[in-house]
């Protein structure tokens, strides 16, 4: 019983913000405090009619998309040397690419600003992608290997002993079973870029992206326009996360449905 | 076939990985339509052997060729042979239809050929209604023949097998097995078969390739490697046997005698060099071994009946010998001889040719 009351003190305790806030961005007052005076899609409204803010949408999306994309050719080759390689190897592959989640996000926006500053590079929505590449890498390899580990490396045997060369086996058997694993790490890579704050604010430079502007807005005060966005990108954020759950699910025709029934194979 | 051509062809063959030598002294021919078994224990090389015909390994020295062209440096795609895998490793995001198709879409041949030719294989191996199918859609027995059309559908100048039939259930083995040995006579494919297993091996295979760590150590028919074992390797591995430990006494134009330590002798119709003194190890299989003695089961020793096991036709008894050496005698059920029971005197009797002698070790 006790402890069926402390979870759901810790539930609360984590879900009551992430409630009030989706709440008041509904209230028909700018009061923050109850009593509640009723619903209104006032601040929804507003939002929409702030060009600032739209653009600073867009850039967010354009950003996360940009590192998606690079995420997913760098996932990809980073796969296949995850598959070529042995077990060292792997484990190499591993610490160079994982260390940076160790890394304080502070340290990294430091060292890339430096980085940047005497390579001379303009900081831009460029360098900002490329900050979010640093990010998510670790990120997408840690989701990836533990399917690729389950990739049966006898697959690409099997093609090469058919006659299919090292490209037709890429692109007919290795591709199109480690594709779901791929798509849905980038995605996840998405996520990560467009909620990004620390190091993106070392890097931006004049670009604002929707979590800076977020940030610049309650600087000066705290107004239910934040509500609102917030609430919307809840909500975008957890549509992406369920997709990319969904793409990872799906994976009956992919190589662990296969591997698994050839574990337990049927009388 | 009195002459059949060479199909596949190894000389002096040696494997080193790292410090770990796989392969040495492989010396081996292929016929053309043979089913030829490599059988071994596990860790005896014979799947590295095979992964060397089929390129997916390099010898360290000798060499390989197939139909009379030596093929170093050919990658696997290029080589005229095709592999059914251990766990068939078929394509999981392919339906049957696909896989079976696979081989063929890659060299380039017409959509209507490539229909008509795995329709045809699909015939053969009895899934004409599976070819829409996923690969977790169907049994292991269905995948194991998926595989098999696979590689086939290629006509392969030799199919390589490795252990297929590891992964599944007894019953559907047995069916597999006679299932292979019809394909391979409808589609008259040469089959280079691995296995670990002496039954299949001797049920498939016109020749039996027998390997011990890393080297051919016979190579013959299945009845002439179970009758005439040339190491105490092949003797225990294929089959059932008793063992003695002699040493000759005698050896005249008739035979080689050799005597146990407790005395007993053996007559051995061999005549092969042998000399007085050699310690020799004897090998007489079980079904070799009777109670009733006669003229042509000459030869005798006396014992005391320990154990009976009844498997349908057969019964095993195990009988232990006035030296206190057991050996194990089979007997077909036959209701007009009296045979002894636990506990019983009895005279156990052999002929000389069934005696084998092998080289001491």
């Amino acid at each position: 019983m006790l402890l069926r009351i402390i979870v759901w003190a810790i539930l609360a305790f984590l879900l009551a913000p992430l409630l009030i806030i989706v709440l008041f961005s509904f209230h028909a007052s700018p009061a923050l405090s109850f009593p509640f005076a009723g619903f209104s899609l006032r601040w929804y409204e507003e939002l929409f009619g702030n060009a600032q803010l739209a653009s600073a949408v867009i850039k967010s999306m354009t950003i996360a998309f940009l590192t998606a994309l690079v995420t997913l050719l760098l996932g990809a080759t980073a796969s296949l040397a995850w598959l070529r390689f042995g077990h060292a190897g792997r484990g190499m592959i591993e610490a160079l690419t994982v260390t940076p989640i160790a890394l304080p996000g502070l340290f990294v926006g430091v060292s890339l600003l430096v980085l940047f500053a005497q390579s001379g590079t303009q900081l831009s929505t460029a360098t900002i992608v490329i900050a979010h590449v640093v990010i998510a890498i670790p990120i997408l390899i840690v989701a990836m290997k533990a399917r690729l580990a389950l990739f049966d490396p006898s697959l690409e045997e099997a093609a090469r002993d058919l006659g299919a060369s090292q490209m037709q086996t890429f692109a007919r058997v290795t591709l199109p079973l480690i594709a779901p694993t791929l798509i849905a790490s980038s995605i996840l890579a998405f996520a990560v870029s467009f909620d990004e704050f620390v190091v993106t604010s070392f890097v931006a430079g004049t670009e604002t992206t929707l979590p800076m502007y977020i940030w610049s807005m309650m600087r000066r005060t705290v107004t239910p326009l934040v509500n609102a966005i917030s609430t919307l990108a809840l909500f975008f954020s957890i549509a992406i996360l369920v997709a990319s759950w969904v793409i990872g699910q799906a994976r009956r025709r992919s190589a662990i449905a296969g591997r698994l029934e050839q574990l337990e194979p049927l009388p | 076939m009195t002459n059949p051509k060479t199909i596949i062809e190894i000389r002096d063959g040696k494997k080193v990985f790292g410090n770990f030598t796989a392969l040495t002294d492989i010396n081996l021919s292929i016929r053309q339509g043979e089913i030829l078994t490599l059988l071994g224990p596990s860790g005896c090389g014979k799947t590295t052997l095979m992964r060397l015909i089929a390129g997916f390994e390099t010898l360290t020295s000798g060499t390989v060729s197939i139909d009379g062209s030596d093929c170093a440096g050919t990658p696997p795609e290029r080589r005229p042979v095709n592999m059914v895998f251990q766990r068939y490793a078929l394509f999981p995001h392919l339906d049957v239809f696909e896989n079976v198709a696979f081989g063929l879409k890659v060299k380039g041949m017409s959509k209507a050929e490539v229909k008509e030719r795995v329709n045809r294989m699909l015939h053969i191996v009895q899934l004409d209604n599976f070819a829409n199918r996923y690969i977790d859609e169907i049994s292991g027995g269905q995948s194991q023949r998926v595989a098999l059309a696979r590689a086939l559908v290629n006509g392969p100048k030799v199919l390589l097998l490795d252990e297929p039939l590891a992964a599944l259930d007894l019953k559907i083995r047995q069916h597999m097995l006679a299932e292979m040995k019809r394909v391979h006579t409808e589609t008259g494919a040469t089959f280079v078969y691995v296995t670990h297993d002496q039954d299949e091996a001797m049920i498939l295979s016109d020749r039996v390739v027998l390997m011990e760590k890393g080297r051919i150590v016979q190579i013959d028919r299945p009845e002439d490697m179970y009758a005439r074992p040339k190491s105490l390797f092949a003797a225990k591995f294929l089959g059932e046997t008793n063992l003695f430990d002699a040493t000759v006494s005698a050896v005249n134009g008739i035979g080689t005698t050799a005597v146990t330590p407790a005395g007993i002798p053996f007559l051995g119709a061999e005549t092969a060099d042998r000399h007085v003194s050699e310690r020799i190890t004897v090998s007489i299989r079980p079904e070799s071994l009777s109670f009733q003695g006669g003229e042509t089961a000459a030869q005798s020793a006396e014992g005391t009946v320990e154990d009976v096991v009844f498997i349908g036709s057969r019964s095993f008894y195990t009988v232990r010998l006035d030296d206190q050496s057991p050996v194990r005698v089979q007997v077909q059920r036959n209701g007009r001889l009296a045979l002894p029971s636990i506990g019983d005197r009895t005279r156990v009797y052999w002929d000389s040719a069934n005696i084998v002698m092998l080289p001491h070790t």
